[in-house]
């Protein structure tokens, strides 16, 4: 069975002019359609740059990424953009709506870019609300929302497209330990029913709800 | 059907700083607004001459009798005794002449009943209605000179006819000119015109009468009017006109002539061609207040871009191409621009037709004016809108997430 995510000796380094900065060094990373793996490391540790080019928002300097078994690591920006809008659902630490926009717009929004119909997208956007339990919030805007009912927005917006997989960027780090549990909760239940996570993390105790944790130290994986 | 949903989406984003998307219009409108005004005015003068061309005759000639020298010092225009009846029979025989009138002319004090006035007493021939343009109102204009030698016949312009108290009714009364007593056999219709004298305050009455009762018997006029048959034999005509008179004169080749012709259509075309000239002049000042008005845009959209970078970044980590927001921003830079743009009109024909009202000229609206302000409005918001929207689209996404 062939791997949903491929790494092979993958590095990202930044040129800062007068330093070159190696975020990320021959990183080999395999995941399996259906996991919950958790990303683990202290800051700086290269987290974000493995979570840029997982969520195909940037390419590695070096190495092969597959993802489902399509080499993105040489596909343009367009190309790159129909593989995020078609694959991946992101879930951000700060939720990342769009203020002034009702949680239904902001739901709706990715389903705009893959030119689904205004009823349709409006169809989809509801019923991945109520699959969090806001179907009583869908026309309140972020600001009258708790940061709880923020994340679970971030996450119907995150599913709406039915992603092949959830890219959790430190989910539950602005959360309230119970809202935080919450949101877990919804990610255990959304891995249960098939969906690949990951779910990248500073904190142990988050990681360990992950099958399994890899562990990123100064822009290496451990093995 | 996307691009109507990005229209919605510009409007209501737009929408939710009303002060701020008025403020950047405000450019826009003043620009298209003066063009509209300006250009539509200029239309109303420049039409308003073209009304005034054809009210002094069409195709007219005026030959005019030369100033006098008394010694050196030199007379008025036609005060010269050289223009003759003659004249103005050798020049009814050039051919492509359609009609000729000579005019000659006193002021009196004309008085009906209790009421009087000092007018101009016209003598001339039954053309002068075809060359200058008039019609008769009431009764009829004056019939051929030799069957009206020295009558006592007068056809009254409508304002003297206003003066003096004469109503339809009048035809056939008595007035009193320069203390002669005549018949008022006519009364014109107005003519208007905003020329400096009144063409509708004078009396017309047979040129030998003039000459019997008023100016003594010599045969000379003050001018003949001459309507030429086509307007393109009037440069012709007018050539042969003053060939013929120059002969006729004895005037040597080289001295200046003791007359002038002159071609009143012709200055009146050069009056209506510095009209558009000056109107051109004007909208092409105020066309740049439409590029300040695009620069207006292209400021507060560089604002909006870098305001929404976060939101761009969302947008573009969730699947939007370059385009789909460089698209997005710039509809938002067209809608301002359109939005202005049509505001600007309407302002702009509300106020040419108060300056129409005001200044009295008809109020001309052409629609070809509202497609090119159109048409300028959308480019302006292209041309400005374009740059904002490239920096929005080119952003990264990673740096546009971190983006505080």
């Amino acid at each position: 069975m062939t791997a949903l995510i491929d790494l092979e000796r993958v590095g990202r380094t930044y040129d800062l002019g007068h330093v070159q900065v190696q975020a990320l060094a021959d990183a080999n990373l395999k995941i399996q359609e259906g996991e919950f793996v958790a990303i683990i490391g202290p800051s700086g540790s290269g987290k974000s740059t493995l979570m840029n080019i997982l969520g195909c928002l940037d390419r590695p300097t070096y190495g092969r990424y597959v993802l489902d078994g399509v080499a993105v690591d040489d596909l343009d920006d367009n190309d790159l953009a129909d593989v995020r809008s078609r694959m991946i659902g992101f879930v951000f630490q700060s939720y990342n709506l769009l203020s002034r926009t009702s949680a239904l717009d902001n739901v709706a929004m990715p389903l705009l870019y893959q030119g689904v119909s205004k009823k349709e997208r409006h169809k989809r956007a509801e019923a991945a609300l109520d699959r969090l339990g806001l179907a009583d919030r869908m026309s309140h805007e972020p600001s009258e929302l708790s940061g709880g009912q923020q994340q679970r927005v971030a996450i119907a917006r995150a599913l709406v497209t039915e992603p092949r997989m959830i890219l959790a960027d430190e989910p539950t780090g602005n959360l309230d330990s119970t809202s935080g549990k919450d949101v877990l909760e919804v990610l255990h239940d959304l891995n249960r029913a098939g969906r690949t996570i990951v779910l990248i993390t500073h904190d142990s105790d988050v990681a360990a709800q992950g099958t399994r944790q890899v562990h990123l130290r100064d822009g290496r994986i451990a093995a | 059907m996307r691009i109507l949903e990005l229209i919605g989406l510009a409007v209501s984003r737009l929408g939710t700083s009303r002060l701020r998307s008025m403020l950047t219009m405000l450019g826009i409108i003043i620009g298209v607004a003066s063009v509209v005004a300006l250009v539509s005015v200029g239309q109303g003068a420049s039409s308003g001459i073209t009304n005034q061309i054809n009210s002094l005759g069409t195709n007219l000639l005026t030959v005019n009798a030369g100033a006098s020298f008394t010694g050196f010092t030199r007379g008025a225009a036609g005060s010269a005794t050289t223009l003759t009846t003659a004249d103005a029979t050798a020049i009814s025989q050039i051919a492509d002449v359609a009609a000729l009138a000579p005019e000659t002319s006193t002021s009196q004090f004309v008085v009906n009943g209790d009421k009087n006035t000092t007018t101009t007493i016209l003598g001339t021939t039954q053309d002068y209605t075809t060359v200058r343009a008039y019609q008769v109102w009431q009764g009829r204009f004056l019939t051929d000179p030799s069957e009206e030698q020295a009558l006592r016949v007068a056809v009254v312009g409508s304002t003297t006819a206003d003066d003096l108290g004469l109503t339809a009714s009048s035809i056939g009364s008595q007035i009193t000119i320069g203390g002669v007593p005549f018949t008022v056999i006519g009364i014109l219709q107005t003519k208007g015109g905003t020329s400096v004298s009144n063409a509708d305050d004078q009396i017309m009455v047979p040129l030998s009468s003039v000459r019997r009762y008023f100016t003594g018997t010599s045969d000379t006029v003050r001018s003949i009017g001459v309507s030429v048959a086509t307007a393109d034999e009037m440069s012709n005509v007018k050539s042969e006109i003053t060939t013929l008179l120059e002969q006729r004169h004895n005037v040597s080749a080289g001295a200046s002539d003791d007359f002038t012709v002159t071609d009143q259509t012709q200055l009146l075309s050069t009056a209506t061609s510095v009209y558009g000239l000056l109107t051109v002049l004007l909208a092409g000042v105020a066309s740049i207040s439409l590029v300040v008005g695009g620069i207006g845009i292209m400021n507060i959209m560089l604002v909006s871009v870098r305001e929404r970078t976060r939101e761009i970044g969302i947008r573009k980590a969730i699947g939007a191409h370059n385009r789909d927001i460089l698209v997005q921003f710039l509809i938002e830079a067209l809608v301002l621009s359109l939005l202005g743009g049509l505001i600007g009109i309407v302002v702009g024909l509300i106020a040419s037709a108060v300056i129409a009202a005001v200044a009295g000229w008809g109020f001309t609206f052409n629609p070809l004016t509202l497609v090119v302000a159109t048409v300028f409005s959308l480019i302006v918001g292209v041309i400005f809108g374009v740059w904002p929207a490239r920096q929005a689209a080119r952003l990264d996404p990673i740096a546009a997430l971190r983006f505080e």
